[in-house]
């Protein structure tokens, strides 16, 4: 019986590593070109286009490939809708009965907008990508969770905020974010920018557990292992760019840190293949200014980075990472005497 | 005139085989199916109902299908038999599942509205700051 344990504990590790390189010997340069060939001016026909689209791949995954990357590069973020969206839930809060006649009148404003413009917030790109894999004949859902960005204060959110799908291909289970793979928003002016992030496209679990809390925790796909939600509230902040270059981000595990001065903090990330970065730096703030600085060490065995870094002064930090200029993680550092 | 002279005796056999062969085709579809299916579809919300633009109407299991006009109304583009099931979707709305019998020449659908939130959390790089207290 144990031993039958350690086999299955031994199967699951392994299948967690997997995800996206379980295609690997798929090429989706077809799927991906039909996606670019394929333009509507309306959404009005989505069982034609899912056709369309879909017809000549031969693989479930290539269809669901062609299905995403379509949806991300042509369906754009709504800003003012999510403001409104935003700004009512947040009103309604603790009025359930209004809550529910705004979501039900704001879901019709927003799936009109969708079919006539192409435009969207996160459960629309859920909705979307869900009905393009049923017509395509491919299982998917939409999942509702916590979505957690350098923009979210969990001491405020008190409601889940944001909608991904998982969906289901050669009989197992896989995760994928369609909204936040289509591209960025940009707050300060209203605008979004069309901008493909791979990194979220069948992504290995554990990694997309660190942005991504589903109020249904065995969406998380982590079985038995999946953590508490104070825990996932810990966790380090990762960027949309960390998507692409890592794997898993073993430590540290937590942006929170009390440290005494002269301590050496280490950083452990799991790099995917073919994606080191040429450049590595830290920025650190004190609340006032930012220093950059090198790690203190740096090592690279085979697809393990390791980074050091070392804090002389006491003060109030937080430490974020780039790679090749590109922001991927957050830490703070309370650090004593 | 030269193109008439080209149609030999042989062809002209080959033409009305292929036109009698189509006609014996049609005729066995229309026994089998016969049912132009028209219709409208609406949307009922907790608050209003209301017809949809741009729902999906396709015959189960095929890629056969349509979609609804601004007045919500649709004519399937096949004629359908006794038992066909027709699926009608549109984003929101719980998904119906329509069998098709004699009556089904003119129908009216309603969706239901479903129970999902809708939801939006920006994707952004902004670089996080740490609320800092007083004095920190």
């Amino acid at each position: 019986m144990q031993k039958r344990h350690l086999i299955l504990c031994l199967l699951f590790s392994v299948i967690g590593f997997a995800q996206q390189a379980d295609f690997k010997e798929i090429d989706f340069s077809k799927a991906d070109y039909i996606a670019e060939k394929v333009k509507v001016k309306r959404l009005y026909n989505l069982n034609k286009l899912t056709f369309n689209l879909t017809q000549n791949l031969p693989t479930d995954v290539e269809k669901v490939r062609a299905i995403y990357m379509w949806i991300c590069t042509n369906i754009a973020n709504d800003f003012h809708l999510f403001a409104l969206n935003d700004r009512k839930r947040n009103k309604y809060a603790q009025d359930s009965i209004k809550l529910v006649n705004w979501n039900s009148k704001f879901k019709k404003k927003l799936f009109k907008k969708l079919l006539k413009r192409k435009k969207t917030i996160c459960t629309g790109y859920a909705y979307l990508f869900k009905e393009m894999c049923n017509f395509a004949g491919i299982e998917s859902k939409m999942v509702n969770g916590f979505g957690r960005t350098s923009a979210v204060d969990f001491s405020k959110l008190t409601m889940p905020n944001h909608t991904w799908n998982i969906v289901k291909l050669r009989n197992k289970w896989y995760l994928c974010d369609p909204t936040w793979s289509a591209g960025i928003s940009l707050p300060q002016n209203g605008k979004f920018q069309f901008s493909y992030n791979n990194g979220y496209f069948l992504t290995e679990p554990k990694l997309f557990f660190q942005n991504h809390f589903p109020l249904k925790k065995e969406y998380a796909l982590l079985g038995s292992k999946t953590p508490s939600f104070k825990t996932f509230t810990e966790l380090p902040l990762l960027y949309g760019d960390a998507f692409k270059y890592i794997k898993t981000s073993p430590f540290p595990l937590k942006m929170y840190h009390q440290i005494k001065r002269d301590t050496i903090i280490s950083f452990k990330y799991l790099l995917k293949e073919n994606s080191t970065p040429k450049k590595i730096k830290f920025i650190v703030n004190n609340g006032n200014s930012n220093i950059e600085a090198k790690p203190a060490t740096i090592s690279l065995k085979k697809n393990e980075l390791t980074l050091q870094h070392l804090f002389t002064k006491k003060g109030y930090f937080d430490l974020h990472l780039f790679f090749d200029d590109k922001i991927i993680a957050t830490y703070i550092f309370d650090v004593k005497k | 005139m030269k193109t008439l002279k080209k149609v030999s005796a042989k062809q002209t056999t080959k033409l009305v085989t292929f036109v009698l062969f189509l006609t014996l085709l049609f005729s066995g579809v229309q026994t089998n199916a016969q049912i132009l299916v028209k219709g409208v579809v609406k949307g009922k919300t907790a608050t209003e109902t209301e017809v949809l633009n741009g729902a999906n109407i396709y015959l189960k299991g095929t890629a056969i299908g349509t979609s609804s006009n601004k007045k919500g109304e649709f004519t399937f583009p096949r004629k359908l038999k006794i038992g066909d099931v027709l699926v009608f979707t549109y984003l929101g709305y719980e998904k119906k599942f329509v069998k098709i019998n004699n009556d089904a020449t003119n129908l009216a659908i309603t969706l239901l509205e479903d129970a999902n939130e809708m939801l939006g959390a920006l994707n952004t790089n902004k670089r996080f700051k740490s609320k800092r207290k007083q004095g920190n």
